[in-house]
This record gives C-alpha cells, sequence and structure tokens, in this order.
C-alpha cells in the first residue's frame, strides 16, 4: 500500500512538474489534401442554402478549375466543440464558417489574417468588425446579424395604439405596454432559458440609454461599469420582469423558438429578435404577414440619446492555419461572399446579406426599414463582451428576474468578469 | 486500489496450449539449449497472449487519462502549453459555477436512496402480484427505451409554464409553479425525470432478484399472520440485499454519468447555473469558453469524485455482504 501510495505521487508530481503538454495544439500540420478543399459550416445541410452554394462553388470553379470543394455540416449544437477538437488535433477544414464575436476572436490563433486577400471587398461588404481582432481580419461576413425590436402592428391597432408611430421615449413605451396589456397580450416576448435574452435587451435597447460617447467607448473596450446608465439597462430589465412586462416564466422560456412563437402567435407585441438566420422578418412571416410586421428604433431612456439599429457581421467565414494555400483558400471565402451567392441567400434563406448593394424592396416594410438603418447602425454591445462575461450575464439575468440578486451586485460582478477578461 | 489491478488471475503456462509446438521440443534430445528456449517462450507466452488486452488499456484507456491530467497542469489562450501549476483547479474551486455542480453531484448522493426505493418498491408489488401486474410490468419498463432527448423534451413540453400541468394545477386551484425556471425546484424535476426515465432497468434487475427468493419463506410468513410492511422488511429485503447492492451501485453510475443529456435538453444547466453537473460543465468549458485545459482539470475532479464514491461503496458493499 505504502509503495503504492508512493508511485502515485510520484505520478502526480511527475505530470504536475512536467506540465509539458498542451490542451490545444501547438503545431499546425497540412489538412486537405491538394486540389480539393474542405469547409465546414451548419449551413450546408439547409434547402434553403443550396442555391448560394451552388453559386458560390461555380463562381470559385472559374478561378480554380482543379480544385474540388467539399462542405460538411455539422450540427450547430456541436459546432464549436467539434471545431475546438480538430483545433487541438491542428488538422480540419481549411474553411470554417464562424459566427462573429467572441467565436471567432477566441480562436483567432488557428486563422490566416485575410487582409491582404479580402481588400478588394472592403467597401462592398458590411459587417467586418465582428470578425475583426487587434486590426486584423480573419473572416470575410456572409450575412449581418442584428438585434431590431419587431412589433406586431394588429395589436398595435387592437390596443388602440397608431401601428405606424411606434414608441419613440421609454415612458411613451410603457404607457404603450399598459394599453397592449388591457387588450390581453404582454409587451414582450422574453425567452432568457439559455440566458440568452439579457444579450437581445442590452443590445436591442442599448442605443437608447448609453450615450453616443458610452457606446463607442463600450466596444472599443473601455467599459465603464460605474455609469449609471449601464446600470441602467439591468435596472430595467429587472422593472421590466417585475411589472410583467414579460411574458410568464420567462426564465424557462427557450428563446429559439419559444419566445418567437408567442411573438408570432399575437400573445405578446414585441420581441427583441434577429436579422438573420432565425428569429427574424422572414420567419415571422408565416404568421404575420409583411403588414402586420413592424421594425422600430429603441425607444430613448437617456434624454439625447440617438437610437441606432444593433449590427454586426453575423457569420462568415474564415481559413484555418493549416490550410496548404491560403491564397486558394481565400479565395473560395471569397467567391463565398460574391454578390451574386449572397442574393440568393437573401432570397431563399430571408437573411440580411453583408453585400449592401442587393436590392430588398421586394421583401416588405419591415425589411426595407432594416436595411436603410444599416448605414446609421452600430456594433451590438454585447457581442464585445467575451463568451465567459456573456455567460455570467445570462446567469445574472435569470437571478434578476428571479429576484435572488440586486442590479448593483450583478453589475459588479460582470465588471469584475469584464475586466479579468 | 482494486482498479488497477490489470494483472491476469489465470495461470500462464500448460493450460490451454493448442498447438503443442514449443513443448513438444526437447524430445529430440537436442539438450538443454533447446530446452531452455522453450521455457523461455513458455513464460512468455502468457505475456504475449495479454498483450494485445493490456495494449488496448494502456493506449486507448490509460494514456489519454494520463494526457488529460497531463492538460490540466497547463494553461489556456495565450498560455497554451505553458506549465501552471496548479492555477486550473484553484480556479475551479473558486468559480461558483464549479461548487454548485459539486454541490449537485451530493444531491444525487443524497436522492440515491428514493432512486432506488422506488423500482424495488414496485417489483415488490408485481412480484406480489397487484392486480393488473404484468401491464405495469411492461409500462414501467418502456420509458426505459425511450433516449433522453425525447424524455426532455416531452417533459419540457409538460412542465412548461403554460403547459399541461400548471393548466391541471389551475383547474383545482393551485398558482403555476415554473418548474424549470425556479432554481429550487428545477434540479428535483431533472433528477425526478431521470428517475422516471431510468427506473425500468432497475426494476428488471429487481424481478430477477425476486426470481431466486424462496418462496416458502415468504409462504411461511404469511402463514404466521405477517402483515405486508412486515413481509417486506424482514422477509424481502434480507433476502434481496445482493440485488439492493447491485441497483445502488448502477443507479449511481447511472446519475453520475449519464444525465448531461436530460440536462441539455430540459434546462441548458439554468436556471442561474442551478442544475450544473460537473460533466456539462466540462461541456461547456471545453466547447463554449474554449477552455480545454480547465476543462481537463474539470475531467480530473469529476474523475477523482467517482474513484472515491466506486471505491466507498465496494467497502460499504463488502461490509453487508459479510453481515449478511
Amino acid at each position: 500500500m505504502k509503495q503504492r501510495a508512493m508511485w502515485s505521487a510520484v505520478l502526480v508530481v511527475g505530470l504536475a512538474l512536467a506540465g509539458c503538454g498542451s490542451a490545444t495544439g501547438k503545431d499546425s500540420s497540412p489538412g486537405g489534401s491538394k486540389g480539393k478543399l474542405v469547409v465546414w459550416d451548419w449551413k450546408s445541410g439547409e434547402p434553403s442554402a443550396k442555391a448560394y452554394l451552388e453559386k458560390a462553388k461555380a463562381d470559385f470553379a472559374k478561378k480554380h478549375p482543379d480544385v474540388t470543394v467539399e462542405f460538411v455540416a455539422q450540427p450547430f449544437d456541436q459546432y464549436y466543440t467539434l471545431l475546438g477538437a480538430a483545433i487541438q488535433s491542428g488538422k480540419g477544414p481549411d474553411v470554417i464558417l464562424f459566427n462573429g464575436g467572441g467565436q471567432i476572436r477566441d480562436r483567432v490563433d488557428a486563422l490566416v489574417p485575410l487582409d491582404e486577400y479580402v481588400a478588394e471587398d472592403k467597401q462592398r461588404l458590411a459587417g467586418w468588425d465582428a470578425f475583426t481582432k487587434e486590426s486584423k481580419i480573419y473572416a470575410s461576413p456572409v450575412t449581418l446579424q442584428g438585434h431590431p425590436i419587431y412589433y406586431n402592428k394588429a395589436l398595435y391597432a387592437k390596443a388602440g395604439l397608431d401601428p405606424d408611430s411606434p414608441a419613440t421615449t421609454w415612458s411613451k413605451f410603457l404607457a404603450d405596454c399598459g394599453a397592449i396589456a388591457k387588450a390581453g397580450a404582454k409587451c414582450f416576448a422574453l425567452g432568457n432559458k439559455e440566458g440568452a435574452g439579457i444579450q437581445f435587451w442590452l443590445s436591442g435597447l442599448g442605443s437608447g440609454i448609453l450615450t453616443a460617447q458610452e457606446y463607442d467607448n463600450w466596444i472599443a473596450g473601455k467599459r465603464d461599469w460605474t455609469s449609471p446608465n449601464v446600470k441602467r439597462v439591468f435596472q430595467l430589465w429587472k422593472e421590466a420582469g417585475d411589472a410583467g412586462l414579460n411574458n410568464e416564466g420567462a426564465n424557462s422560456t427557450a428563446m429559439f423558438n419559444d419566445s418567437f412563437a408567442l411573438f408570432q402567435s399575437a400573445k405578446a407585441a414585441h420581441v427583441i429578435g434577429l436579422m438573420s438566420d432565425v428569429g427574424h422578418w422572414k420567419d415571422f412571416s408565416e404568421f404575420l404577414t409583411p403588414e402586420k410586421l413592424g421594425v422600430m428604433d429603441a425607444p430613448v431612456v437617456t434624454p439625447g440619446t440617438t437610437p441606432s439599429l444593433a449590427y454586426d457581421g453575423g457569420i462568415g467565414y474564415g481559413v484555418a492555419k493549416w490550410t496548404k494555400d491560403p491564397k486558394v483558400s481565400a479565395d473560395l471565402v471569397r467567391a463565398l461572399t460574391s454578390t451574386d451567392a449572397l442574393k440568393s441567400f437573401y432570397a431563399d434563406a430571408g437573411a440580411i446579406a453583408s453585400d449592401t448593394t442587393i436590392d430588398v424592396s421586394q421583401g416588405g416594410p419591415a425589411v426595407t426599414t432594416l436595411v436603410s438603418e444599416i448605414k446609421g447602425g452600430k456594433p451590438a454591445l454585447h457581442v464585445a463582451l467575451s463568451s465567459k462575461t456573456l455567460d455570467l450575464m445570462g446567469r445574472l439575468s435569470q437571478q434578476l428576474l428571479g429576484g435572488s440578486i440586486t442590479v448593483d451586485e450583478a453589475v459588479k460582478q460582470l465588471a469584475a468578469s469584464d475586466q479579468a477578461g | 486500489m482494486p482498479i488497477g489491478n490489470v494483472h491476469p488471475s489465470v495461470r500462464p503456462a500448460q493450460a490451454g496450449r493448442t498447438d503443442g509446438a514449443a513443448g513438444s521440443a526437447p524430445h529430440r534430445g537436442v539438450g538443454r539449449p533447446r530446452r531452455a528456449r522453450g521455457l523461455r517462450s513458455e513464460r512468455l507466452a502468457p505475456y504475449i497472449l495479454v498483450a494485445p488486452a493490456i495494449l488496448i488499456i494502456v493506449v486507448m484507456r490509460l494514456y489519454p487519462l494520463l494526457l488529460g491530467v497531463n492538460f490540466s497542469f497547463t494553461g489556456d489562450g495565450d498560455r497554451n502549453g505553458m506549465a501552471v501549476g496548479l492555477d486550473n483547479y484553484l480556479e475551479l474551486f473558486r468559480a461558483p459555477l464549479f461548487r454548485t455542480a459539486l454541490g449537485n453531484v451530493g444531491l444525487l448522493v443524497l436522492l440515491l436512496p428514493v432512486a432506488v426505493a422506488i423500482p424495488g418498491l414496485l417489483a415488490t408489488f408485481i412480484y406480489l402480484r397487484v392486480p393488473g401486474h404484468r401491464v405495469y410490468r411492461g409500462v414501467y419498463f418502456f420509458p426505459a427505451v425511450l433516449s433522453p432527448v425525447i424524455v426532455g423534451g416531452i417533459f419540457n413540453l409538460l412542465l412548461a409554464f403554460d403547459g399541461p400541468l400548471n393548466a391541471a394545477l389551475g383547474s383545482v386551484g393551485i398558482g403555476a409553479v415554473d418548474w424549470l425556471g425556479d432554481p429550487d425546484i428545477a434540479m428535483f424535476m431533472v433528477v425526478g425525470v431521470h428517475v422516471w426515465a431510468t427506473f425500468g432497468m432497475s426494476l428488471v434487475v429487481f424481478l430477477a432478484g425476486f426470481a431466486t427468493l424462496d418462496s416458502a419463506l415468504l409462504d411461511a410468513a404469511r402463514v404466521d399472520g405477517a402483515s405486508l410492511p412486515k413481509v417486506i422488511w424482514h422477509v424481502i429485503i434480507p433476502g434481496l440485499s445482493r440485488t439492493i447492492q447491485f441497483v445502488f451501485v448502477t443507479t449511481m453510475i447511472g446519475m453520475l454519468t449519464s444525465m448531461f443529456g436530460l440536462l441539455y435538453v430540459m434546462t441548458s444547466g439554468g436556471p442561474e447555473g442551478s442544475t450544473y453537473l460537473p460533466e456539462y460543465y466540462i461541456w461547456i468549458q471545453q466547447g463554449q469558453m474554449n477552455r480545454p485545459a480547465l476543462a481537463s482539470a474539470a475531467s480530473t475532479v469529476l474523475f477523482v469524485i467517482m474513484i472515491v464514491v466506486g471505491l466507498l461503496q465496494i467497502k460499504l458493499l463488502k461490509r453487508a455482504a459479510r453481515e449478511a
């Protein structure tokens, strides 16, 4: 027994001192074979992406007829876990689809900076910031993702409100919510089971709460958590919950797609939704026809603020460090973001494409409003936070709704997490 | 440590030789060297025969295990590949979320007797032939064939705030409860659903145990006028002690290792992180937070917990077996 204990001790100490391995692969070895590029995404299996991919492939084949491209659709739930494993082994796809923000910034060690390859696209496409770290571009945006406030015009009419002029100030908004409650609907459809509701809240309403200076500083990484306006974001979140503006059981309601279903079925008048992928104007159109769906600016909470649409690059393609020829892979990325290809992605999937030259006038008033606001839009506030802070914010937001934490304490914890990261 | 014992307990030489090649060599009278070689190959044979099994264990089990422990002493992100000593472990034990996860493991251990008693009691009723016992036997086993994802989906619907359970409560005048959104309730709901979904297996094991029970004893107890609780306490439980031990161990393992699917579907670790278990924490750190080294440290902690719990159980069971 004694000897066994000693051997275990030696083993543990040895491993501890050694510390010589690494949990993420350090060396990169070449990935896909020559003449073949492998692309990982979670989109290519969907019928709505078919035309988009075919156009992109055709475009790429014109430049590199001898290179075949294989799209591997991974399940989105597992995507970053699988990708993590691939990065760890230093082998994997040549071209990788990413969500903008934290998901790509945490993994830039495995990617090639694309600045020199995509210089020509910089003007045509919007949403680069979400794929940029330390002023280097790591992916080209395909769609824009943002957090507009959608509202149900039919419910507005039912509540005796003017569907074409939604509230522009918070006090008027609360009054409208009162009228909507009398008409038998909730003000907000909120799904906070995954803790994502607060992210949408922060980005959807933030431009009416933070001053322009605070907003820009926040995005630039100089976040002042002691500012009363930052605190107000979370204060309003709690107040909205306490005042019963949200659907009941928000902490156990999944955002995707239970909260959107509540909005679609006219049980709630507003939802802070998305612009692309899911939970957006085209998704809603099954039940809310274009003339019933409106998009409104964030109500002004802090006098003097100018509300703007919060959006970023939604998804984009990056090139892995271990690819054989980064130039060829970058050409594929460029083909995947060509105007033609993106046009079909917009038309079939309803995504707001990064290419702002696409004509969207057929999509109805909501989408026209959205696209017109892209010019004056700003990056979404929550995208600037690390995934660790976002995870914490999700849990704190549930505690705020449940009443087991104060706003001050929540903001304090967020500040600590943000400054540590 | 019993689990470290990989030496085969079979006797090496003589047994099981079929070709006779090595053993039949000496009769040609070549003398000592030949005999020595024969003996040597005889001595090596068992090692060669067990080598594949040992290699598989070493390469597929032990090496990754040690590698994982090794990773847990390195850093993440910028410190990738650097030795960081116990930093990951310190971070883990400072993280409220991981402490919640460990606390939930403790809760599972406390709820274990309930999870064993339910199939035990139901199996007793079936054994005692309550009316309709054949139907119950099938019905009870049915959830065991469903995947956790489907079970989770079903209960998500049932337990939703505007779901049928709350509607039923409302119709008798009881206020709605946010079953999966209240941090004080959610963990119990998930464990309850897990027990519901898995007790069928234990039930079958119990029924198999009953088959070995001496029915003469039961009849004797009945003739002597023992009541049902007395029969259960004095005849059935002692007679089934082995089965009960087995169900205890397998239920514990099931609870510690296979609740991920349910957690993932039903609560995603929430609300407020109240339903985290170590395996869910590991998955989040590795997959969502891009912290493989921290996840390795959490895995190592979970591994140690499993060893300790396993050894304790073996010890308890051995003692119980001696007393029985």
